[in-house]
């Protein structure tokens, strides 16, 4: 109790003795929201020890009790794999914009979040509200609203259609630093895009990435989106990702987590409009004594949805994996159809998952159903493969793939498919 | 030199130590073709899997000898590189590995032991054609999951066509016919048929005669109780179908 405390007191003072928790006349509205942020925080706390919705991953533990707000000089990702790939290349340090980018395609707008509130003030402002009160966001949500400098800013215009897709590399992060990033990104009505958000391996030690990004996709928007987490062995991540959907739109979101000592995957769903389809997938591999959590909430309040969730793990080494998915159909949401699916394959005795599907349904006309199954490698198809002459260890590494597959076939773009289909023969066969 | 010499072979199920072979002597030349015939739990599958090295069992007594080698020595991968080939009785579905990807692998893993280079791309293509052909595949297949929406008939179909995409010097056929209609069972067959030569032997475990006419053995043998009580010519296949496993039993002083 006292340790939960002091942490929570930790951040409240590092944020009064560098903005002030009282209100000043000249503070703008990004510092105000910030206010507001550092306020909610300190009125929910972190997660306590029986909160169902972390109970299998009390994050304070990976935080430690002297988070290093300071930044010091960051460190850049020896690789960026994905830049050569043909699309708009976005880079961020810390989860700062690193420079104003050059030749956008038309119908795309990139800012800083801060510049932004001038640019659409509206729009801006609405999102800077829901997070701070805590509306779309959760406690390390509104953390990280009260902590982050600045944000990034992505547009796509009405009726735009992006030909190629945009990719954030964040580049360089900060050793052992707990940092905090956000993002907002608006898909105008009717517009198409293709977001690829890269977490490259960096030498960054511990770095802490407390992380929330807001999503609005409007009428008949499409946006897809994907997040590839390759971070070091010790590093760690929060991803909160809130969603909210106007109707027609469609919006699918795949998230590989392949590196990091702690991963938990905050996804929330809010298809607010009829006829909305909404895809989250998931692969996760845990090694090595990692923890990863994919939290995800598809809350159906209008009628005539769709959604569909896939998220699969390999866990091995002494690490633990966590599905906990939740589908909640309000009373008025007639005639959604919501389906949910959860594998995980447990490599050793040391090595855990925990899977929690839920499905919380008020409306009577419905079609929703949730499946999650946890087991070994098939010994049977182990057998099968080696019978014909394939040596163990390979044909060990061809179940794995064929299993992991599955997620990566749903990423439409070829060269990253292909990408991670090597990124992932190399993880398995180590 | 004998292809398979099994030398007074006990096995018992590893879980619970229930004894299943008690005792069995069988050898093979290179070339012959020999069936199993043998009523429920005599132990012909346990056979097949102790051959093939599946986990599960244990070899309590006895030697297995491949080609001059202790046989039971060896990991199941091993014995399949080897020339050792088991078609399952119950073959296995691989959701997400494609039946080209499974073959290159299985091939190239028998190629490389046996001191060759890897087949190209394309001469790996004509081999999966021509094998495909001769049990009546549809060529489409290798884009498919490894028997995975395969009907009864096609998964056996596919064992026959792995044991040609592999040409093994040894192959068990573990009760191929269980589930196949006639016209099936011939495909099966007449694939098996065009697969004998001097230098292959088979093993053929059935429950019914009906397999051996069409692929004709040169010596039958009965498994009861985890032993060969009797051996003799394709005949005593059809006096089995004629008067049952009873008579035998009795022979072997084994209670019904």
């Amino acid at each position: 109790m006292t340790r939960q405390k002091s942490l929570e007191t930790t951040f409240i003072e590092a944020f009064d003795k560098d903005l002030g928790l009282l209100p000043s006349d000249d503070s703008d509205a990004w510092t105000s929201s910030q206010r507001q942020a550092i306020r909610t925080f300190a009125d929910t706390g972190f997660p306590r020890p029986k909160s169902e919705a972390y109970k299998y991953t009390p994050v304070t533990r990976w935080i430690g009790d002297t988070p290093l707000l300071q930044t010091p000089g960051p460190v850049s990702a020896t690789r960026l794999p994905l830049s050569e790939l043909p699309g708009v290349h976005l880079k961020t340090v810390n989860g700062q914009l690193a420079s104003a980018p050059e030749q956008l395609p038309e119908g795309l707008t990139v800012l800083t979040l801060r510049s932004a509130l001038e640019t659409h003030p509206e729009l801006v402002r609405q999102h800077l509200k829901r997070v701070s009160e805590g509306t779309s966001s959760d406690v390390f949500g509104t953390l990280a609203a009260a902590f982050a400098p600045d944000g990034l800013f992505i547009h796509i215009a009405p009726g735009a259609v992006l030909p190629e897709p945009v990719y954030i590399h964040h580049a360089a992060v900060s050793p052992d630093a707990f940092i905090q990033p956000r993002m907002l990104v608006v898909a105008g009505e009717n517009s198409e895009a293709h977001i690829v958000e890269h977490f490259p391996e960096a030498d960054a030690g511990s770095v802490f990435e407390n992380r929330i990004v807001g999503v609005d996709v409007a009428m008949r928007a499409r946006l897809k989106h994907l997040v590839v987490y390759e971070r070091g062995a010790r590093a760690r991540f929060v991803n909160g990702l809130y969603v909210e959907q106007k109707g027609e739109s469609v919006f699918s979101t795949n998230n590989m987590t392949l590196g990091g000592a702690l991963v938990r995957n905050n996804l929330h769903f809010v298809p607010d409009g009829e006829h909305c389809e909404t895809h989250l997938n998931g692969l996760y591999i845990a090694r090595g004594g990692a923890h990863v959590d994919n939290y995800t909430l598809v809350d159906h309040v209008k009628p005539n949805c769709f959604s569909n969730e896939l998220f699969k793990g390999i866990v091995e080494g002494g690490s633990t994996g966590v599905f906990n998915g939740k589908v909640m159909v309000r009373q008025d949401a007639q005639k959604i159809n919501a389906y949910q699916s959860s594998k995980s394959i447990v490599m050793d005795d040391r090595s855990h998952v925990y899977a929690k599907p839920e499905l919380e349904i008020y409306a009577d006309d419905v079609r929703c159903s949730h499946g999650a199954t946890t087991g070994e490698l098939d010994d049977e198809a182990l057998f099968y493969l080696r019978s014909r002459g394939i040596p163990e260890k390979t044909a060990r590494l061809i179940l794995l793939e064929a299993f992991a597959r599955d997620v990566v076939d749903l990423i439409s773009l070829k060269e990253v498919r292909t990408y991670l289909n090597t990124r992932l023969g190399q993880l398995l066969a180590d | 030199m004998n292809m398979l010499d099994i030398k007074n072979l006990h096995a018992s199920i590893e879980e619970d130590g229930t004894p299943i072979l008690k005792g069995l002597d069988l050898s093979v030349k290179p070339g012959e073709v020999h069936a199993i015939m043998g009523p429920n739990g005599s132990g012909k599958s346990t056979l097949a899997s102790v051959l093939a090295g599946r986990d599960g069992y244990e070899v309590t007594d006895g030697s297995v000898t491949y080609e001059g080698h202790d046989l039971l020595e060896m990991e199941a991968d091993e014995r399949a590189r080897e020339g050792l080939f088991l078609a399952f009785q119950y073959p296995v579905e691989l959701p997400g590995v494609s039946m080209s990807n499974f073959l290159r692998h299985a091939v190239n893993s028998v190629r490389e032991h046996q001191g060759k280079d890897e087949l190209s791309a394309a001469d790996f293509l004509a081999l999966m054609r021509e094998n495909a052909a001769l049990v009546n595949l549809d060529p489409a297949l290798k884009a498919r999951s490894v028997n995975e929406g395969f009907s009864g008939g096609e998964k056996k179909r596919n064992e026959i066509f792995q044991l040609a995409m592999l040409a093994p010097k040894l192959a068990i056929l573990d009760e191929t016919d269980s589930g196949l209609d006639i016209d099936a069972l011939r495909v099966v067959s007449e694939g098996v048929n065009k697969l004998r030569g001097p230098e292959r032997s088979f093993v053929v475990i059935t429950h019914y005669q009906r397999l051996l006419e069409y692929i004709v053995p040169d010596v039958v043998h009965v498994l009861v109780d985890g032993r060969i009580v009797r051996s003799g010519d394709k005949q005593l296949a059809l006096d089995l179908e004629e008067k049952g496993y009873d008579w035998l039993r009795e022979d072997a002083g084994v209670p019904a």
